[in-house]
């Protein structure tokens, strides 16, 4: 049994993040999840399809992040509990969605859990999701610890239904993927029958239509709801204050850097001189709980990730109160003292503290960072961003770079997001020329594809991979199309999203609760749209490359399948098709001929480059035998037999 | 001018993005990295090798041209309009089914199927005609298979990257039917500049090469024919001695499209090359000058046999009645010099024009004394 439906309360486990929310869900009695999958948030939903049977939830990976809010919100309508979970940049499709939805209110409780990634460690921004809350006039909390999040998301239903509105939690990747202790409480057992009633009064918060109109009594409720919760959130146990009563300093923080805060302070030894107010509940803020602490002192820090958003609202009152808790100096992110890019870390805040303090303290010897690597170095192999042996994409994106020279006329990809944005890097033979969101290589192709007319003369080619073609590559395929514009669509179908780990998609047989659904076949629906469609294995080299090379030569919009299996897929993993080795009599190496074609150009990390012998090796270890490199060796010194 | 061999940086550097790529093919099949497509060398992926044979091979880097003639051809026969001229001869196909299927006397092809049914070589490559009049280089063994290959191809044919496949596999002695560029890089593969990767080019036996003025681009050669013709219909073309225009023979009759339509879309690399006869070849071949009707001249080639092979081929021919052959008329050999001359002039011109250093020729040796001798 999943720990996460453990039914001893009471009992301590170790969870990750990402599971305290499940289970302060579970707790809560939620009733239907969807997401969409997206680094740090994935495995939330993962993690209640997994139970869904046991807890009689539906769980689902919707199409994408605005359909599972949509998803997530009828259940609400139907006075159920649900949740809807995913990263930032998925907060940023669901906006739309999420606007309409706030004006017009919630009925059964409604979380959204955003997850932040500071650092950009699994994006390819820093976006943030806090400013929605204050966009959209909802309530935002931010866990501080794990057993927080659990409690504070099993709280969070009840105050959206307070309130009837949505109710946002947000968590960073620190948070989400880091583990700690958690307290286990009462699961919920209970049953509600969904129902949705709509023949009450309009404005009839339970029983009336859903809708935002009429505008003025409805904004005006919702705003008299957000002063009703900052005034749950004067008394709220999410909101601690640790430190002398005069401090010399007060620092304000939440979320991950709570933790970093605190580590600051003790490893400053400042635990007497340095108040830590740390919050739980970010917006709105609990306007006489922090007037009671600014008051206290006349230094404040506040310490959070990425972007001033605390700051700027703590700043903010503190101009409203003037009068009353008299002028401070703020230190932050907006004069410096802390960045305002990149997550923090204990040492950072340390310096902070010290800095302000006037105490000497250096956090690291100047050479630490210097020593650190080297010795990561000695000790770690240099490992450089690349695809997975055996990967599809090196395949297909051999194939596309070089259709793309051949074809001579300058050609480039749009990109978005997936495994494949890394073909922006030499690993992809640095084929992306432009990256953004999701789908958004379709779109901006497609407006590339309108540009001969200006007389543009390059081809324009996006990529898109499976899941992403459902998320959100149709729209922009169907503006193409209908607009005529001259574009190559090469659809990166690997079965499966396989970036955040393999969750079900359109085009698959089963979903998240692994039930047997109607899979959606792309190459149909490209049809049907009206494009030329073709399918190729990326695997056949100079076929997929042929096709390509046809297919850029013709006007209109035309779509190239690649299907082929993601190397960690649960069916490939298991077994090898080739079993792959150099004959080193034939391996030309470094001469003029070849000059390490293999390792030094299409660089599989199955291959390596045995600098003594000055010849190609295939490490058994590594390589998945897709015996792809056999294809590309101009010596027939690789060679592939097939597993029987 | 420095004559250091260096890499695939350099080509790119020097030849292709300075427009310069004849499409030779010397520098395709060597290795994974350069590929001809189209009517174009392409490179997919770099290389680091300092010193490559794609960069010592192709005709438009530099080349000590005096120690290529010293090595090639005997120094009494040196001319410095047309190169090494040991004979001089206007000649035809004897058989008239090989006139029918060639360009113009079908003196090549003739040539070609000898040395084939003769065993001088086993391998002989020429030029066929693709998909939408795109040209490739292949490899035959036999005498009709050259026939069936006749005719001029103005688009690039990347012949020597033929060469460089054939030279690789099983075949023994292996001679080459090529353009000026081509016959120049085949010519720096025999200089063994990188001896230990001399790219088996002992295998070749005969070079015969064809004069040229220019060869054209091909995307923009069918933009110009789209309005005009399909191109399937295309049976061959040519550049009518004296007149200026150029006629395409189709299926439908025979389009003339004037000189001033047709010099803009030659391949860039064309402007500036200063060899239309082929020096470096064993033989070379044009059409004739015999000042006659077009309809008539047409059916004759004018030869240079430039070495003692070249020779050897000519007097087989002769002997076995291959060839025919006719005197050339008074002063056509001149008229050839002073034709050839005047495009080593303008193209040294146009080279000028480029670097606007008349002391920097970019790929032409300056010191040369036959570059000397038309510049100063
Ligand atoms: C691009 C080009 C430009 C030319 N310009 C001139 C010119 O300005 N003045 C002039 O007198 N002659 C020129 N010629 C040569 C002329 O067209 C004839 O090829 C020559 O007269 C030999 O005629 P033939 O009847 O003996 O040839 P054929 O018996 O028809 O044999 C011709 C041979 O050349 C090969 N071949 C055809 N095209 C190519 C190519 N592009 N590259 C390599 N091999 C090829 C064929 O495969 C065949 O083997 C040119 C040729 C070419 C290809
Ligand atoms: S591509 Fe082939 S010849 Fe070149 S280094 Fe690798 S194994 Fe050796
Ligand atoms: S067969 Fe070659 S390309 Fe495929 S995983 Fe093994 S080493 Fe890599
Ligand atoms: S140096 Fe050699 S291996 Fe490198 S591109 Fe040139 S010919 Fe190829
Ligand atoms: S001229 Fe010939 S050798 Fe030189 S780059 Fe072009 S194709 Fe290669």
């Amino acid at each position: 049994m999943s720990k996460l439906i453990d039914p001893r309360e009471g009992v301590r486990v170790l969870l990750m993040g990402n599971e305290a929310i499940v289970r302060g869900a579970l707790e809560a009695g939620v009733n239907v999840a969807a997401g969409y999958p997206g680094t740090p948030s994935s495995e939330i939903v993962q993690n209640l399809a997994d139970v869904a049977g046991e807890r009689n939830l539906y769980v689902e990976w919707s199409v994408n992040e605005k359909v599972a809010m949509e998803v997530a919100a009828a259940a609400s309508f139907a006075k159920l509990r649900s949740l809807c979970a995913m990263k930032q940049n998925g907060v940023n499709v669901a906006s739309d969605f999420l606007l309409h939805l706030t004006a017009a209110g919630t009925r059964g409780g409604m979380v959204l859990v955003a997850c932040d990634d500071p650092g950009a460690l699994s994006s390819v921004n820093e976006g943030e999701s806090r400013h929605f809350a204050r966009m959209v006039e909802v309530p935002l909390l931010e866990p501080g610890d794990f057993q927080e999040a659990k409690d504070m998301t099993k709280w969070a239903f009840e105050l959206s239904e307070e309130i009837r509105n949505l109710v946002v939690l947000r968590s960073v990747t620190r948070m989400s993927h880091a583990s700690g202790n958690v307290t286990l409480g009462r699961l919920s057992d209970a049953q509600p029958k969904a129902e949705f009633k709509y023949d009450g009064f309009i404005l009839d918060p339970l029983e009336g239509p859903v809708v935002s109109a009429p505008v003025p009594y409805k904004h005006t409720l919702q705003q008299e709801k957000l002063k009703r919760v900052r005034e749950i959130f004067e008394g709220s146990p999410f909101n601690t204050y640790a430190g002398p009563e005069k401090p010399d300093l007060l620092v304000v923080t939440s979320s991950a850097c709570t933790l970093y805060s605190r580590e600051a302070i003790h490893v400053l030894g400042v635990k007497d001189r340095v108040g830590l107010l740390k919050l739980g509940t970010t917006w709105p803020l609990p306007p006489e709980l922090l007037k009671r602490h600014l008051a206290s002192t006349d230094r404040v820090l506040i310490v959070e990730e990425v972007i001033p958003f605390l700051e700027e609202n703590v700043k903010i009152l503190a101009a409203e109160t003037a009068l009353e808790i008299g002028a401070k100096t703020f230190f932050g992110k907006n004069d410096g003292t802390l960045p305002s890019i990149g997550e923090l870390n204990p040492d950072l805040v340390a310096a902070a503290i010290a800095k302000i303090l006037g105490i000497d303290h250096v956090a690291m010897p100047p050479d630490y960072e210097k020593k650190a690597t080297l010795m990561s170095f000695a000790k770690a192999p240099n490992r450089e961003l690349t695809f997975c042996p055996g990967c599809p994409h090196r395949a297909s994106f051999w194939a596309i770079h070089h259709a793309l020279l051949m074809d001579n006329r300058l050609g480039f990809v749009c990109g978005d997001i997936g495994c494949y944005s890394m073909a922006a890097l030499p690993c992809g033979f640095s084929t992306l020329k432009t990256l953004h969101a999701m789908g958004s290589g379709a779109g901006v192709a497609s407006g590339f594809g309108q540009l001969h007319r200006f007389g543009m003369e390059q081809p324009a080619m996006t990529v898109c991979g499976d899941s992403t073609f459902f998320a959100s590559v149709m729209p922009a395929l169907v503006n193409a199309i209908h607009h005529r514009a001259d574009l190559t669509v090469v659809v990166l179908d690997n079965s499966g999203t396989a970036m955040t780990g393999f969750q079900p998609h359109p085009g698959l047989k089963v979903n998240a609760m692994g039930g047997d659904v109607p899979a959606l076949d792309i190459a149909r629906i490209c049809a049907a749209m009206g494009a030329k469609v073709e399918v190729r294995d990326p695997f056949q080299l100079e076929e997929a490359r042929g096709t390509l090379i046809g297919l850029l030569e013709e006007k209109g919009v035309k779509v190239l399948i690649m299907r082929q299996m993601c190397a960690l897929s649960p069916e490939k993993r298991a077994k090898k098709k080739y079993e792959v080795q150099v004959d080193e009599a034939l391996c030309l190496g470094e001469t003029c001929g070849c000059n390490r074609l293999c390792t030094r150009v299409f660089r599989c990390p199955g291959l390596v480059w045995d600098k003594e012998r000055k010849k190609a090796r295939v490490d058994e270890v590594l390589c998945a035998g897709c015996g792809v490199c056999a294809l590309i060796c101009p010596a027939e010194a690789i060679r592939k037999e097939e597993v029987a | 001018m420095e004559m250091t061999i260096m890499g695939q940086k350099e080509l790119q550097e020097r030849v292709h993005r300075a427009q310069l790529c004849t499409g030779c093919g010397a520098c395709v099949n060597l290795c994974p990295y350069q590929v001809f497509y189209q009517d174009q060398t392409i490179v997919l992926d770099a290389c680091d090798i300092k010193e490559g044979r794609c960069f010592a091979f192709c005709p438009r880097t530099p080349a000590d041209l005096e120690a290529m003639r010293r090595r090639f051809f005997a120094p009494g026969d040196l001319t410095p309009e047309i190169g090494a001229v040991k004979g001089y001869l206007i000649a035809r196909a004897a058989d008239a089914a090989i006139r029918t299927g060639a360009q113009h006397g079908g003196t090549v092809s003739a040539l070609m199927a000898l040395a084939l049914a003769e065993g001088l070589i086993d391998t002989a490559i020429v030029a066929e005609g693709a998909d939408r009049f795109l040209q490739q280089g292949v490899a035959v063994g036999d005498g009709a298979e050259v026939l069936k290959r006749g005719k001029s191809k103005f688009i690039t044919a990347a012949t020597v990257a033929a060469f460089n496949r054939a030279a690789k596999g099983p075949a023994g002695a292996i001679g080459v039917v090529a353009t000026p560029c081509q016959v120049f890089a085949l010519a720096k593969m025999r200089m063994k500049p990188l001896p230990e990767r001399d790219n088996n080019i002992d295998k070749l036996k005969l070079v015969i090469g064809l004069f040229c003025g220019w060869a054209l681009d091909w995307r923009k050669f069918t933009a110009l024919l789209a309005a005009r013709t399909a191109l399937e219909d295309i049976t061959g073309m040519d550049i009518p001695q004296g007149r200026r225009l150029v006629v395409i023979y189709t299926r439908n009759g025979a389009l003339e499209i004037p000189w001033d339509e047709v010099a803009p879309i030659a391949r860039e690399a064309c402007g500036v090359c200063v060899d239309t006869t082929a020096e470096f070849a064993d033989l070379s071949v044009g059409s004739a000058r015999i000042g006659e009707t077009w309809e008539t001249t047409r059916t004759w080639n004018q030869v240079i046999v430039r070495t003692e092979a070249g020779q050897a081929l000519i007097d087989l021919a002769r002997r076995k009645g291959v060839l025919e052959f006719r005197e050339p008329p008074a002063g056509v050999l001149d008229e050839l010099k002073a034709a050839a001359r005047d495009k080593k002039k303008a193209s040294l011109e146009k080279i000028i024009a480029r670097t606007g250093n008349p002391e920097d020729l970019i790929y032409v040796d300056r010191r040369d004394p036959v570059i000397r001798a038309i510049l100063d």
